[in-house]
């Protein structure tokens, strides 16, 4: 019985972490709008851990999960607001085809790409983003290049001042959950069959092989969970904070250069790593943009190369080898 | 007047195919010999752009003249990045590869950014049309097409005639075997690289022959996927593979295009791009080795 | 019944024959060494066993199935288990979670959660003698130690049939024969037929297996009990280049051999 609830101890300091965020931001004014900020990057991060932390392959397409996310509360919400009554339960409705959506899309290109070793993969996924947002705006589906814009639905299924505070306040809190979620998941496959059999895969496929794994199983399990998260931070933070999603902006690389940051300076395929490395990512950014707006890429672009080829365990992954045999052992990892 | 028009056509994507494939062989190249695959390709690609862009508007060079210099460009970037980073890479993990490149696509971006602003920009090299018969060429586009073929056909003379190509070649073979013969192996990883970045460097100052508008530094990411899907169909190893798959890939694309145009209620331009990318997860699925090479 | 049967099994790479039409049997509990020198298809022949590259031709049968097709995931929980010539830890994992994953995927596969596995992943450690590193990670060990983490986790998938690879390359003659020792330990105590794959050191050879096959350009040379093999005058023209002078042969040679047996 211990040892269960030993497990779980890693999610201490994660869950303090997030407090402390929590109570800087609704104390401190003005303090929110960063907050907001650091949660999104943490949970976009503790998404993508779970596949790039956990197998070693790249998913350069990453975006195109948080954009078919976003799209499925979108669409729920511009098809749903006119039946009366729903009220909230369009929102949960959108996440469920937020999850659906990128449950699909995963298995499409999972279907080819998970058969490729590495450097194929990463080719195969590099055009997924685009791909799909090509499709989107080629065969003119779901408005097309338009987009879609849905503020007046939104205010119409929740009434102006509830949708105003989903906006401001409660989407924030909803990425939140979906970031702890996300670690929650990541700890619990860590523990499991699937973690031991990620580490082998991650390590040496061949070998794992041998040992018995069936290492394409594994990875499309790695793979969907992470595009299921990926799907609902995008549903959320996307479609709820900014009701309107126009293909160009939801499918943009940008957002998996940031993912592959955040998850690298943390610390790839450790639990805490992706809050770390978001909140040093955001919290860079954040000033940098007052000092030298759009200077962050410049900056961080070196910073990732000299971390993989200095400090590949990222920031935890040093944090680890520094605790090993301590009591902190059991917090961090 | 049908047959006339499918004839221009044809030629249209076989000009335009031949410099993609110039463009591509550079990617092929550092893949065949390092097992390495440039993901920030299309950023090189910009990058030589940039450098006709700089060399046309402010010193009034005309762009044949800049595809040495771009090349030149090109290897100096790609000895420095060598030696200051890929070297470190060579026994790490497949991820380390993939995201250094990556990540020295955007450094350059930024950079160009940094130094030109992120406008769209162009320049206007007046050379005149040709009529071939059943299609009138800007005259430019036929310079980049045939100083794509001229390129093409210097790297097959280097590789076969040299004694620094034969050593690459042997290196592709066996690098153990090539280093108990005596080649630096590492003299040739390096020298393989840096031409691979040279090329694609170069690529970039004729594609902007083809089109010399909408220079900008992101302007590279549309390529790098045209690229991987013209390498994967001429067998990622292989420069040659990369030029007759860039054929292939410009007749379809012009084809395509045209086809989509016609059709009611789809944008031709994104419909085209959606179509590269099916045909690439076609290609990996069913013969990722390349739907050109004998693997 | 035999645990293994390969038929006529031949493996081609383009042009190059590397295994040629090998037929062999292996029994339940048997320890047989293959041998051959360099190129003689010895690796090939392991990686077609274990499912790396299914075969141009012939049928591979284990405990009564058809393996030939079967990816080598699957084999493993059939009991087929094998250790590599340069060991292949999972280096950034515990020597724990490395022989632990073994019992996992192994011949338990579906009856052992996380818990079951890291117990009998102790048990198993303990039997190599790696208690005192058994929390270090890995890819930090030495050279032999890494075999011996390869060894318990191949023990630890229970596996019924174990290939092993060279698992004496590159040690003294004092190790090799407390390899030699140990690996007749591990065949009795855990009741597995072992493949030992040896290319020259006849010392593990003699010490070690009942019968032997040796291999000369892909195809088996001869399949004989031990002593008969090795002396067996191809055999020996194969090593030498020449044929042999039999009586200084068996003399020197099988003395050798002989001292590292208990």
């Amino acid at each position: 019985m211990k040892n269960k609830i030993t497990k779980y101890y890693p999610l201490i300091p994660l869950l303090a972490a997030y407090l402390l965020l929590l109570l800087i931001g609704k104390n401190i004014s003005g303090m929110w709008q960063l907050v907001a900020m650091l949660i999104f990057y943490c949970a976009m991060g503790q998404a993508f851990n779970i596949f790039l932390g956990m197998t070693g392959y790249v998913d350069f397409g990453y975006v195109a999960f948080m954009g078919v996310g976003t799209y499925g509360m979108a669409l729920a919400i511009t098809h749903l607001s006119h039946i009366k009554g729903l009220g909230i339960l369009i929102i949960i409705i959108g996440f469920a085809l937020a999850i659906v959506m990128s449950t699909l899309l995963s298995m499409a290109v999972g279907a080819v790409a998970l058969r490729l070793r590495g450097a194929y993969f990463a080719i195969a996924t590099i055009g997924v983003n685009e791909g799909f947002r090509f499709l989107i705006e080629g065969a003119r589906i779901w408005n097309g290049s338009e987009g879609l814009i849905f503020t007046a639905q939104l205010n119409q299924i929740l009434g102006r001042e509830t949708a105003s505070s989903l906006m401001t306040f409660w989407a924030d809190i909803i990425v939140l959950i979906i970031a702890v979620l996300a670690a929650f998941v990541t700890l619990y496959y860590m523990k499991s069959k699937i973690g031991y059999a990620l580490t082998a895969l991650r390590e040496d496929e061949d070998a794992a092989k041998v040992m018995g794994i069936n290492v394409t199983k594994y990875k499309i399990i790695a793979f969907i969970t992470s595009a299921c998260f990926a799907g609902l931070v995008g549903a959320t933070s996307w479609a709820l904070k900014t009701p309107y999603v126009f293909p160009p902006e939801v499918f943009e690389i940008h957002y998996t250069i940031e993912a592959i940051i955040i998850v690298l300076l943390g610390g790839a395929g450790t639990l805490l790593g992706p809050v770390v490395g978001g909140l040093i990512y955001g919290i860079s950014k954040y000033y940098l943009a007052i000092f030298m707006p759009g200077f962050q890429l410049l900056i961080f672009a070196p910073v990732i190369i000299i971390i993989i080829v200095l400090f590949p365990e990222g920031v935890v992954g040093m944090l680890k080898r520094r605790v090993k045999g301590s009591a902190l052992a059991k917090f961090i990892i | 007047m049908i047959l006339e028009q499918l004839a221009g056509n044809l030629i249209q994507g076989l000009v335009l195919g031949a410099v993609y494939g110039m463009a591509t062989m550079g990617l092929s190249l550092i893949f065949g010999v390092l097992k390495v695959v440039n993901v920030g390709h299309g950023a090189f690609i910009m990058v030589g752009a940039f450098v006709t862009l700089w060399l046309f508007n402010t010193l009034g060079i005309n762009p044949i003249l800049a595809v040495p210099v771009a090349f030149a460009i090109g290897m100096g970037l790609g000895f420095i990045f060598y030696y200051t980073t890929m070297q470190r890479l060579i026994k790490a993990p497949e991820l380390a590869t993939l995201l250094a490149t990556f990540s020295l696509g955007i450094l350059l971006e930024e950079l160009i950014k940094l130094i030109f602003g992120s406008e769209f920009r162009g320049y206007n090299w007046v050379v005149g049309k040709i009529n071939i018969g059943v299609t009138v060429f800007p005259m430019a586009k036929l310079y980049a097409c045939i100083g794509s073929a001229l390129i093409a056909v210097l790297l097959y003379l280097w590789f076969n005639k040299t004694r620094a190509g034969s050593a690459v070649r042997s290196v592709v073979e066996d690098s153990e075997g090539a280093r108990v013969c005596g080649i630096n192996v590492g003299g040739a990883y390096a020298l393989s690289f840096s031409l691979g970045i040279g090329l694609t460097v170069a690529s970039g100052v004729l594609l902007t022959m083809f089109i010399p508008v909408g220079i900008n530094p992101y302007m590279g990411g549309g390529y790098t996927l045209k690229a991987f899907v013209i390498a994967v169909l001429g067998g990622l190893s292989s420069p040659y593979g990369a030029f007759f798959g860039g054929l292939v890939f410009g007749l379809i694309e012009n084809g395509s295009y045209t086809i989509f145009a016609l059709l009611p209620g789809v944008e031709p331009f994104a419909l085209t791009r959606f179509l590269s990318f099916v045909i690439l997860l076609a290609i990996l699925l069913i013969k990722p080795t390349g739907i050109l090479s004998r693997k | 019944m035999a645990l293994l049967r390969l038929e006529n099994v031949t493996k081609r790479f383009g042009g190059l024959v590397a295994v040629d039409k090998v037929n062999l049997e292996i029994q339940p509990g048997e320890l047989i060494g293959i041998v051959g020198p360099n190129g003689s298809g010895k690796t090939t022949l392991f990686n077609v066993i274990s499912g790396v590259y299914p075969p141009e031709e012939g049928k591979v049968t284990f405990d009564g199935k058809d393996i030939t097709q079967f990816p080598p995931y699957k084999r493993a929980p059939l009991g087929l288990g094998r250790t590599f010539q340069i060991p292949r830890p999972f280096s950034s994992a515990s020597v724990r979670e490395n022989v632990a994953i073994g019992a996992m995927f192994g011949t338990l596969a579906g009856h052992v959660n996380v818990d079951d596995s890291l117990e009998i992943a102790d048990r198993y450690i303990k039997l190599v003698g790696l208690e005192a590193h058994k929390d270090k990670e890995a890819g930090g060990l030495t050279p032999v130690e890494k075999k011996m983490v390869e060894i318990a986790r191949a023990l630890a998938m229970k596996p019924k049939l174990l290939l092993m690879d060279e698992a004496m390359a590159g040690m003294n003659p004092k190790d090799i024969d407390n390899m030699v020792q140990f690996i007749k330990r591990i065949k009795e105590e855990e009741e597995i037929a072992i493949v030992s794959m040896v290319e020259h050191i006849m010392r593990a050879v003699v010490g070690l297996a009942e019968r032997v096959m040796v291999m000369n350009f892909g195809a088996k040379l001869v399949d004989a009990k031990t002593e008969e093999a090795l002396t067996d005058p191809r055999v020996i023209e194969v090593y030498l280049g020449h044929p042999p002078d039999e009586k200084k042969w068996k003399s020197e040679v099988w003395k050798e051999g002989k001292d590292s047996d208990g």
